[in-house]
């Protein structure tokens, strides 16, 4: 810098407020396009299995509860998301949102990053074992 | 001892040094303080992400590849993109290319902020580090409002692109814009005249036009050279041939050139947006991609903001690939820091290896070692097991 320049910031940083927060206190506004959290509800899923065969890290499965009642539940592991938003562009139904508020992920046992959405009912049978743990999208596995 | 023999002292620099915010290894050999001699080896961060390709479907892979990157991702998606698209003969909406370019010139603004921040860090003129970095954080701004995210911004989709503008982000992007032009114009008056910075650059790492096409140096370090270099002009892709870029160029070829020439690309990368932004074609943002591509390859090049950035791309009628090659421009221009080392101040070689704005993750590649005897170009998974075994056995 010019040093004229120099001793103009330095003067006007004088005056100004610190540039850092008070994280968590205060926070910056997220932007709207933010991708955190995904978000799947079942009302118009018909398990096409579209974001999971996409998804570049696997993060998402849909398990089918019953095919031809179309009813299924999403198993969504949080620490595989890379967040790039694929699965969301993928669905013709709008079963899938990214949440931009909700980007603060950590936690501290593993279990937290395997989410299941779906109708609790389905959840409680899928998590105790009654469903096929086989995700509709991959069989194999 | 006998001291009628002159000693060769060698002075390796990384895989970890203080110089290196990234893996490489250099080797100098020096007389007192002058470089007499110059290697570099690769492979310290090499993640196989080429081999990795081959196991995953079209669109999988094109997050992998834009991982290679974190500071010119975007170009990365956008290379493997039009390669994929041209495979499958399907044409991205205009709208779709020339927000590709709008994302592009605002990675290259960022990836030249940073670039300049981290030179003038070499360089110990830390204050136009932390200046240049702070700018830098407007583009930034600019880029996560546009696409969600600073870094890996996911803006390409095979076919076309994920976000589209709105009249506030048009606001903000020319918001910041002219501020960035402001300072930018501060910056190369700071590059040109502060006499501490010219100390370092002016005529140091001097790399004449007939070096640089022999050295094939591309991308902003040839062009300081005043090598026209530009794949934009060139062989114009996305939306470039409706937005024609002026080649900037030097002729000094050292390091100050090099700083000129980048920050003048800043002007031409604002000019540009700009451009897109006035002229943004209407309609729609995605063209319907096949699953499969039946068996055919080609050649993807785009202009990163180091320079050319070269994609190989074969398919074999699945919906994976069959081979995919990467050639970052950071291995084209590495070459050169050998060469422009000998004969220069060892003071100067981390100087003379920031000019040409290396980037060691991107370009890290498989060193294969013939040593005679036995054949190590291929394990099966069950020698590489044996080996790690009776390594740590030892």
């Amino acid at each position: 810098m010019k040093r004229h320049t120099l001793l103009q910031y330095a003067a006007r940083s004088l005056f100004r407020r610190a540039a850092t927060q008070r994280y968590p206190a205060e926070r910056t506004p997220t932007p709207e396009r933010l991708r955190g959290t995904l978000h799947w509800t079942p009302d118009g899923c018909t398990g096409c299995c579209l974001c999971s065969k996409e998804c570049p890290a696997n993060a998402i499965e849909i398990i089918t509860i019953d095919k031809t009642t179309k009813q299924f539940v999403a198993r969504y592991h949080a620490d595989r998301c890379i967040y790039c938003g694929q699965c969301v562009v993928n669905c013709r139904f709008s079963c899938l949102t990214m949440s931009p508020e909700e980007w603060e992920n950590a936690a501290l046992h593993k279990q937290a990053f395997t989410v299941y959405y779906g109708d609790a009912p389905h959840v409680e049978r899928v998590l105790e074992g009654f469903v096929s743990q086989d995700s509709a999208s991959n069989p194999s596995t | 001892m006998d001291t009628t023999v002159p000693q060769r002292f060698v002075v390796p620099i990384g895989p970890q040094h203080p110089a290196l915010k990234e893996p490489g290894h250099f080797e100098f050999t020096v007389d007192g303080e002058q470089v007499t001699g110059a290697s570099v080896r690769l492979g310290y961060a090499h993640r196989g992400i080429e081999k990795a390709t081959e196991g995953r479907n079209w669109v999988q892979n094109l997050y992998l590849l834009e991982r290679i990157c974190g500071i010119c991702s975007h170009v990365h998606a956008t290379a493997y993109c039009l390669g994929v698209e041209k495979l499958a003969g399907v044409t991205p909406p205009p709208r779709a290319q020339a927000i590709r370019v709008l994302v592009a010139e605002l990675e290259r603004i960022h990836s030249h902020l940073l670039w300049l921040g981290v030179a003038a860090h070499e360089a110990g003129f830390d204050t136009l580090f932390m200046y240049s970095w702070r700018d830098r954080e407007t583009v930034m701004d600019i880029l996560e409002a546009l696409t969600g995210n600073r870094v890996n911004y996911s803006a390409n989709l095979l076919g076309g692109v994920k976000f589209d503008l709105t009249s506030e982000l048009t606001d903000k992007i020319y918001k910041g814009l002219e501020l960035l032009e402001e300072r930018t114009y501060q910056y190369v008056d700071v590059v040109t005249s502060d006499a501490t910075l010219l100390q370092r650059t002016r005529g140091v790492g001097v790399t004449t036009r007939e070096q640089a096409e022999q050295l094939g140096l591309v991308g902003p370090t040839a062009r300081a050279s005043g090598v026209e270099r530009d794949i934009r002009v060139e062989a114009p892709y996305a939306a470039y041939p409706d937005f024609p870029v002026k080649v900037v160029t030097a002729t000094a070829g050292d390091l100050e050139a090099r700083f000129v020439v980048r920050l003048q690309e800043l002007f031409e990368a604002y000019r540009l947006i700009r451009a897109v932004l006035e002229k943004l074609p209407p309609g729609e943002l995605q063209a319907r991609m096949p699953r499969k591509i039946k068996p055919a390859e080609t050649v993807s090049r785009v202009e990163a903001p180091r320079g050319e950035l070269f994609y190989f791309i074969k398919s074999n009628g699945t919906d994976q690939p069959e081979r995919i090659k990467v050639r970052t421009p950071t291995l084209c221009n590495l070459a050169s820091v050998c060469v422009l080392a000998v004969g220069s101040q060892l003071a100067d070689v981390p100087m003379i290896l920031a000019g040409v704005d290396p980037c060691f993750s991107c370009n890290d590649r498989m060193v294969t070692v013939y040593s005679g005897d036995t054949d190590h170009t291929q394990w099966t998974w069950k020698q590489l097991r044996q080996y790690g075994i009776d390594y740590y056995r030892r």
